[in-house]
């Protein structure tokens, strides 16, 4: 099977900071203030790929942000998962020189799709897409899917009984 | 709790754990029934994709409970621990078990299964053997499980349909999609027997369990109404009816401690909460812990008495895993391609597929030649809407998002309809598939982790691509697009068996032919791990059987005092 999770943490590609992955113990032991910065980097990056005036419900209405630093930032959540995500947007910031932030939608359509052709970037593109479409699919109980706005998109509801609470207090 | 002696300490509360613990205390005896995961109560199942099947919240978290899964890698053998691979053998750790989330495809293994070393002869490099029991020794007991698990079905005789004791099932089937209109004539125009799945899963109302509301989401979460047929809904609830129950969940085992070669005294439990360890005494012991921890627990048990492992003289503890065999498939089904059905029916939700095919249960092929082939499950696809669109986050090579994203879910979600097969063909017993100690990696109680050597047999490949091919033209048949398939040596999550043989020669199995060790006189194994061939059909219905079979020879040894 040899299917390798942390395959993705491969430092293939990466060219900046974020070339030596600090190890699973010490990366676990402060990742919230890490993330933190991050996720300026993360939330445009969600807003790019779900824009206001879409066709699908856009990431700040939908809260996916939020959803995504909720859910990495949870003690049960996968720890190198977090890691990677905190590193692949640094690196992401460090290939654009700083500049990603600044950038119209032309220009950072270019920026993701040049971070795309990385086997690193396409991963963690892939990771940020994964959580936002979880925020946008999952129950509301999570806070995002607001409205059921997701489900009404897709026309696929969730099932009876929906959820009272969020998985961690069961 | 005061330190009591139980008449049987039940290890695992899944189907076999479940059908000895209901048998004992129906019988009037006192059981505790050890549980290493938590209670969830039938009105806290909820369908939360994100809980149930996106998080670790019914299987243990790897990074704290893990073992090591050993395979072969350009002719080496690589041990990776499932922390590192995220690919493990936990599954449904809560009080019920795996039972709780299976989809409830029922079927007896056929009489010819018991006997497939004489029917068909020896394979080379595989272990296959005769079952020290028939067919008829477990059909009472088949029988049984229709009326008091609950299996929905209706009756069909086929060539290899195994003979019943009973005209039918006591429920009829549950509702299916239009879906089986198209999927029956197709069948039958290929000229193949398309079959109702026998389903564990209630049409009806009960006892204190409600017919199924087909919520859509069945397979992979708790049932909310208790239609579902878990040992928690159909035996454990009724067992603690009884007041002889004691269910102790969040309790692990970490050890069975002999005080003669022939006696298990007490089992070393840690409460998995506080971390207390305590010891808990009884007549009589009984594993159900799922194969590969059923052999791990005996193995870790190991003193003076039992040096190489409790109930072990043989070596055969933790010997020939097995899992099933097969592989599965998929076609969509297109709005503007439809035949026989309007869309809307399609897309009706909730009704199940409910077709199965034993045509090719043993093959007779002019070409191939005569083999022992497998049967064949349909179902849709998963109806999880978060797992659907993440399997469309692709175009032509890269990720999509914005508008293309749209485009794509809009595709999937709405224009057509995913139809999937799934085949269940033996998977041969072979002296590179077990389970041992982990030399190096211990769980956070000091136990060695379970180190599962895993390949398959290239018979298994053979016979699953055989049968791929055959399904590949029922979907072409329904005028169905995209069609494809996968069949391989990795081996499925939720099926493992074996470990644990039972058998008449104390030299060759752990178990004797009533799942009670050889060494041990008040030592059961009841999981499927007794099964030294698996069958070609899911292990469940077989598995809920024997264990009713070896609780009646239970309750037999209780009563005449022989522990």
């Amino acid at each position: 099977m040899r299917v390798e999770r942390r395959a993705f943490l491969s430092a293939a590609g990466m060219v900046g900071a974020a070339l030596c992955l600090p190890q699973r113990s010490d990366a676990a032991a402060k990742p919230d203030k890490a993330l933190e910065e991050a996720v300026t980097v993360i939330a445009a990056v969600q807003r790019h790929m779900f824009p206001k005036g879409g066709r699908l419900p856009d990431a700040e209405t939908m809260r996916m942000t939020r959803f995504l630093t909720e859910t990495v930032s949870h003690p049960t959540y996968d720890r190198d998962i977090r890691v990677f995500v905190i590193e692949g947007a640094k690196e992401l910031m460090l290939r654009e020189k700083g500049k990603l932030l600044g950038y119209d939608r032309d220009a950072m359509e270019k920026a993701l799709r040049r971070y795309e052709t990385t086997d690193y970037g396409s991963n963690w593109l892939s990771r940020i897409m994964i959580l936002s479409l979880e925020a946008m699919l999952g129950d509301p109980v999570y806070g995002s899917n607001v409205g059921e706005a997701g489900w009404r998109a897709v026309h696929s509801f969730g099932g009876q009984p929906r959820p009272k609470t969020r998985y961690i207090q069961l | 709790m005061k330190d009591v002696e139980f008449d049987a300490v039940v290890i695992g509360s899944g189907a076999s754990g479940g059908a000895v613990a209901y048998t004992l205390c129906k019988a009037g005896y006192k059981v505790a029934v050890l549980e290493k995961g938590r209670l969830i109560r039938r009105e806290a199942f909820s369908k939360d994709e994100i809980a149930y099947c996106r998080r670790d919240i019914v299987t243990p978290n790897l990074f704290e409970e893990y073992h090591v899964i050993e395979e072969r890698v350009d002719g080496k053998w690589e041990a990776t621990p499932s922390y590192e691979s995220g690919w493990s053998f936990w599954n449904g750790n809560i009080v019920g078990g795996s039972s709780n989330f299976m989809s409830g495809m029922f079927h007896r293994m056929h009489p010819d299964d018991f006997r497939l070393k004489s029917k068909y002869g020896p394979i080379e490099g595989a272990n296959v053997v005769d079952w020290p029991i028939s067919y008829g020794d477990l059909e009472p007991y088949y029988a049984k499980v229709e009326t008091l698990v609950g299996i929905s079905g209706r009756f069909q005789a086929h060539p290899f349909e195994p003979p019943r004791s009973t005209p039918d099932f006591p429920q009829p089937p549950t509702k299916e999609n239009a879906v089986v209109k198209l999927l029956d004539k197709s069948c039958q125009a290929l000229g193949i027997t398309p079959l109702v799945t026998p389903r564990g899963v209630l049409s009806q109302d009960k006892g204190h369990r409600n017919a199924c509301y087909y919520s859509n989401f069945c397979g992979s979460y708790g049932c909310s109404s208790g239609a579902k047929s878990s040992a928690r809904e159909s035996l454990l609830i009724p067992a603690l009816a009884t007041g002889n129950l004691t269910l102790m969940s969040n309790t692990h085992v970490k050890q069975l401690h002999s005080d003669s070669k022939t006696h298990v005294s007490h089992a070393v439990a840690v409460d998995t909460v506080t971390g207390k360890e305590r010891t808990i005494r009884a007549r009589l012991f009984v594993v159900a812990a799922q194969a590969h921890e059923s052999a791990r627990l005996l193995l870790n048990s190991a003193n003076r008495f039992h040096p190489d492992g409790l109930a072990n003289s043989s070596g055969e503890v933790g010997k020939n895993l097995i899992f099933s065999g097969g592989g599965s498939g998929q076609g969509e089904l297109h709005e503007d391609s439809l035949r026989e059905i309007s869309f809307k029916e399609l897309m009706q939700t909730g009704y199940f597929v409910n077709r199965s095919i034993l045509d090719w249960y043993f093959i007779d092929d002019w070409w191939e030649g005569k083999f022992k082939g497998g049967s064949v499950e349909f179902m849709f696809e998963h109806q999880n809407i978060i797992s659907r669109a993440v399997k469309s986050r692709y175009g032509k090579e890269r990720l999509l998002w914005g508008d293309a994203l749209a485009d794509r879910l809009t595709e999937r979600f709405t224009k057509q309809k995913t139809v999937r097969f799934e085949i269940f063909n033996d998977w041969l017993p072979n002296d590179n598939c077990f389970v041992s100690l982990d030399p190096t990696h211990k769980d956070r109680y000091g136990m060695p982790v379970g180190r599962l050597r895993i390949e398959g047999h290239p018979q298994d490949v053979k016979v699953g691509s055989y049968i791929a091919k055959k399904c590949e033209k029922v979907l072409e048949k329904m005028g169905a697009k995209h069609i494809y398939s996968s069949v391989s040596a990795t081996p499925p999550q939720n099926l493992v068996a074996g470990g644990c043989r039972f058998g008449n020669d104390p030299k060759t199995s752990v178990l004797d032919k009533q799942c009670r060790a050889h060494d041990v006189d008040n030592l059961y194994v009841a999981d499927a791990s007794f099964m030294p061939t698996g069958g070609s059909v899911a292990y469940t219905w077989t598995i809920y059987a024997n264990a009713l079979r070896v609780a009646d020879h239970i309750v037999e040894v209780l009563k005449k005092g022989e522990v």
